[in-house]
């Protein structure tokens, strides 16, 4: 077997196992290795890894319902922000417990002790099942009212960007308690870990690497099963599985619900190790950002979700210090190149250079 | 060559004839007015001098007169505020201006100069100044002041003279300036002793009904003096009547305002409609194509005001072919570059335009510059109209609802009329049918793309007038503009407008009742409804696909 062969063939085991190295390499080289080792990871490179990391699994739950069931979302980051804005509520709970002082927020909403609505964020395990059936909620509203009546394709896009949209707004309003356009800070600890400690920064890095290597390969068995081949059918023809006697809606909105709640989860991860959450993050312009990501990637295969998400977040860190006003435009002229080039995407194109090759030699 | 001889014969003759009798009407005029002059000014000096006389006097001259006695009547005014007045020992009023020191009656200077002290009125008399100049400034032709008088006479309602406001009232064209000057004279009226006065002052009241009018009569209602129960009764009935105006007024607002959102949401989603819902292309850079129309017309404004100041207000007009051409313009680069390769593939002409959206932003940002562009309106879209009491209608408002009626008009004809438009027509409904029958559909979807982009264009004309101009203003409309498609039904301009005027109709509603996030909200969730019931919008076009 050639090592072409090799790399189409055990994607998935290649993918989990860098994730896998890559977690376990970034706690021993900033624990074991030099400063000066070039080898030597600094926190801050970790942090950025965590983040990336964070929203590869936002690009992937993307990726499993416009790449295989044909659905483009354009609100995902809606549920990304849900699952961020409950992190937020358990770790402010988690500071409020500690100093005994309220968030300036909730002083400037004139409450004099702390709410009841946050204390049913006391405890992680609680607040991770509310995130998830939190999105599953409102995925599965809004996924049950617009399936149901056959919006599709754009249409479909378009309302989810504008549900987005009103949600963002939503967010803004400072009398809403959930903290405003400055939306909430000041963390402190994470499950009893103190989230100023490097050791706890470099672990939630590590914790998402191993959580994209699980949410992976979870929705790489699914797109495997019959019912994955049941939304590839969805995508390619919605009518004529229909007319097979499939609930297309019931597959698609199973799809979407999940796809949402990966989402969430990648939204808990991210939270903590910005320390922020504020209304910006269920802006459109992210939402559509993450479209961007699986289109550059390529879509279809959640690998190249993974990739694209990486490859534009470290190049836009990267070039966003370095030179900030060229970064959008390098962005759109990317953006403009593949999806009129190469609609397949980097990793799709990759593919299918390696397996057209192969197949040359073979005759 | 008779007549011309006898025609300059005559005009010899009656040239300085006619010069002649004009100058003996204005020496008449003139010794007429002085005789006038002297009288009102009697007994502001010497012994058992009274000024209060004089200055009733000095309004109703002002009343019966021209603007020249006017303007003669504003300078002893001023002359009383500011403590230029004089009488010499012979008891004539003199004006000190500084300089020199005029005589009062013909404003010319005198020789003989006078050392006595300026005249100082009392405080009585000083607030009888006040009112007096508020009254005689009332006859200006300027709005801005007669509205400042009409506030001063209010503050000081209880020293007005009755029947020069009453004089005045019926030459006031401003409604604002009449309903204040009424309000007044009924806050008069209430003081009155007089029962029958203070009735004929509630019933004026409640002829000009507003807030403050409201106010004036449940503090009557409150007072624990009042116990007449007719005067009760004709109070409690007057603000009903208010009431009921008021109620009026405020559902016209609504309803105005609503009509002016739609107007803006019928601009911003007609070129969408065009693009979106005949082409079936998402363009995300629709936003974009309103920003570049408002910035072609910051550079007319300022190349006008550089060049043309003399025609500057026109500047708007000259805005719309140049916005529409530049954005036409550039929406047929951006088909030939970008969309045309992606026609059969929509979702991802999103992204691509996204991209597209995305340069432009940072693009216009780099050129002129983040923050808002400060437009200078022209002088006809300043200010607004009282229709009627609490009603008001601002011109830049009605100004974007006229142009979103002709644009919306002059779209709908061109397609629905020419033979371009069949040509569009028969382009998205039947593409390989129109092919095969001789139309060029690749050239005929370039002209649309860039008619959609020209229209995105004129909308950013109108929207100077009204939102804030910055580069990222396209993004804030392009949401709301797709709803509206979605709404009105894919390939539909009337659906567009309907659901635009319903759409800024519902948000209005909502809007001054729960806020303006509320609204959005609302209004989608209302989308998301109607869809459920209709999914391919309000008016679907029958089309083959």
């Amino acid at each position: 077997m050639s090592f072409k062969q090799t790399l189409i063939k055990r994607q998935e085991f290649i993918l989990v196992t860098v994730l896998l190295l890559i977690a376990a390499y970034m706690p021993l080289s900033n624990r074991f290795l030099d400063v000066v080792n070039p080898f030597h990871m600094s926190l801050f490179s970790i942090n950025l890894i965590g983040q990336i990391i964070c929203f590869a699994i936002l690009a992937m739950a993307l990726d499993f319902v416009w790449g295989f069931a044909g659905i483009l979302s354009l609100g995902h980051g809606v549920f990304f922000g849900i699952g961020g804005y409950v992190m937020g509520f358990y770790l402010i709970n988690a500071s409020f417990a500690e100093t005994k002082v309220l968030p300036d927020f909730m002083l400037y909403m004139g409450w004099k002790d702390f709410p009841l609505f946050f204390q049913i964020f006391k405890y992680l395990s609680v607040s991770i099942a509310m995130a998830v059936l939190l999105t599953f909620a409102i995925a599965g509203i809004f996924g049950f009212a617009t399936f149901r009546s056959r919006i599709n394709g754009v249409y479909f896009s378009i309302i989810t960007q504008a549900l987005t949209y009103a949600l963002m707004l939503m967010l803004f309003i400072n009398d809403l308690g959930l903290g405003g356009n400055n939306g909430m800070t000041g963390f402190r600890s994470l499950a009893g870990y103190k989230l100023a400690d490097i050791s706890t920064q470099i672990g939630l890095a590590s914790v998402s690497c191993i959580v994209l290597a699980i949410l992976y390969l979870l929705l790489r068995y699914i797109v495997k099963s019959s019912f994955g081949q049941a939304m590839i059918g969805v995508r390619d023809d919605e009518a004529r599985l229909r007319f097979l006697g499939f609930r297309t809606d019931r597959i698609k909105l199973f799809a979407w619900c999940l796809s949402a709640a990966v989402a969430a989860i990648a939204g808990l991860l991210y939270v903590p190790q910005v320390g922020i959450i504020n209304p910006n993050i269920v802006s459109p312009m992210l939402s559509v950002e993450i479209a961007v990501w699986v289109a550059i990637g390529g879509r279809g295969t959640l690998i190249g979700a993974i990739i694209g998400a990486t490859l534009v977040n470290g190049l836009k860190f990267w070039l966003s210090a370095k030179a900030p006003s060229v970064w959008p435009f390098i962005l759109a002229a990317v953006t403009l190149l593949i999806t009129i080039g190469l609609s397949n995407g980097l990793w799709g194109g990759t593919l299918q250079l390696l397996s057209r090759s192969h197949a040359r030699r073979g005759v | 060559m008779k007549r011309p001889t006898m025609l300059r014969v005559l005009a010899w003759l009656m040239g300085p004839l006619i010069l002649f009798s004009i100058f003996c009407m204005s020496a008449s005029a003139q010794s007429v007015s002085i005789e006038h002059r002297t009288v009102v000014l009697s007994g502001l000096c010497g012994d058992g001098a009274t000024p209060g006389l004089v200055l009733t006097r000095l309004v109703t001259h002002a009343l019966s007169n021209n603007e020249k006695e006017q303007v003669w009547v504003r300078r002893i005014i001023t002359a009383l505020k500011e403590g230029q007045l004089i009488c010499n020992d012979s008891d004539q009023a003199l004006i000190n201006d500084g300089r020199s020191q005029l005589n009062a009656i013909t404003l010319e200077a005198v020789l003989q100069k006078s050392s006595n002290p300026p005249y100082v009125p009392s405080m009585v008399i000083m607030r009888k100044v006040a009112i007096t100049s508020a009254e005689v400034n009332l006859f200006s032709s300027d709005q801005s002041v007669r509205r400042e008088a009409a506030e001063q006479i209010d503050k000081f309602y209880s020293l007005l003279d009755a029947s020069v406001i009453t004089q005045i009232l019926k030459n006031e064209p401003d409604s604002e300036v009449r309903s204040m000057l009424t309000l007044a004279l009924a806050k008069r009226g209430l003081k009155s002793s007089d029962k029958k006065d203070q009735l004929a002052a509630i019933l004026a009241v409640s002829q000009s009904p507003s807030q403050a009018s409201r106010t004036l009569l449940s503090n009557l209602l409150g007072d624990k003096n009042l116990t007449d129960p007719e005067l009760k009764l004709a109070s409690q009935t007057a603000i009903r009547h208010i009431d009921q105006w008021l109620l009026f007024a405020n559902i016209c607002s609504i309803l105005f305002s609503g009509l002016s959102y739609a107007s803006i949401l019928l601009l911003t989603a007609l070129g969408l409609s065009v693009i979106f819902g005949l082409m079936g292309v998402i363009n995300l850079a629709h936003g974009e194509f309103i920003t570049i129309g408002a910035y072609s017309t910051f550079i007319v404004e300022q190349l006008m005001k550089s060049y043309a100041p003399a025609y500057f207000d026109a500047y708007i007009f000259v805005a719309i072919p140049i916005a529409f051409c530049v954005c036409a313009i550039f929406g047929m680069v951006l088909e030939y570059c970008v969309i045309r390769f992606l026609y059969r593939r929509p979702l991802e002409t999103l992204l691509a335009t996204w991209a597209v959206s995305l340069a432009m932003i940072k693009s216009i940002q780099l050129l002129f510059g983040s923050q808002n562009v400060e437009f200078i309106n022209p002088a006809f879209l300043n200010g607004g109209v009282q229709v009627f009491a609490g009603f008001v209608v601002t011109y830049n408002r009605v100004f974007a609802i006229i142009l979103a009626l002709l644009i919306f008009t002059a779209t709908l004809l061109i397609i629905r009329h020419t033979r371009f438009g069949l040509l569009i027509r028969a382009t998205t409904q039947l593409r390989d049918t129109a092919r095969s029958l001789g139309v060029p559909a690749e050239r005929i979807d370039r002209i649309s793309f860039g008619l959609g982009a020209g229209l995105a264009g004129l909308a950013g004309v109108v929207l100077t007038q009204i939102a804030s101009v910055n580069p990222s203003m396209g993004t804030s409309f392009v949401i709301d503009a797709f709803m509206v498609v979605v709404l009105g039904g894919a390939g539909s301009l009337i659906g567009t407008a309907v659901s635009s005027l319903a759409l800024g109709e519902i948000n209005q509603w909502i809007e001054p009742l729960y806020g303006s996030v509320t609204a959005k909200v609302a209004v989608l969730i209302i989308i998301v409804l109607i869809i459920q019931r209709r999914p391919q919008g309000l008016f679907t076009s029958k089309t083959r696909t």
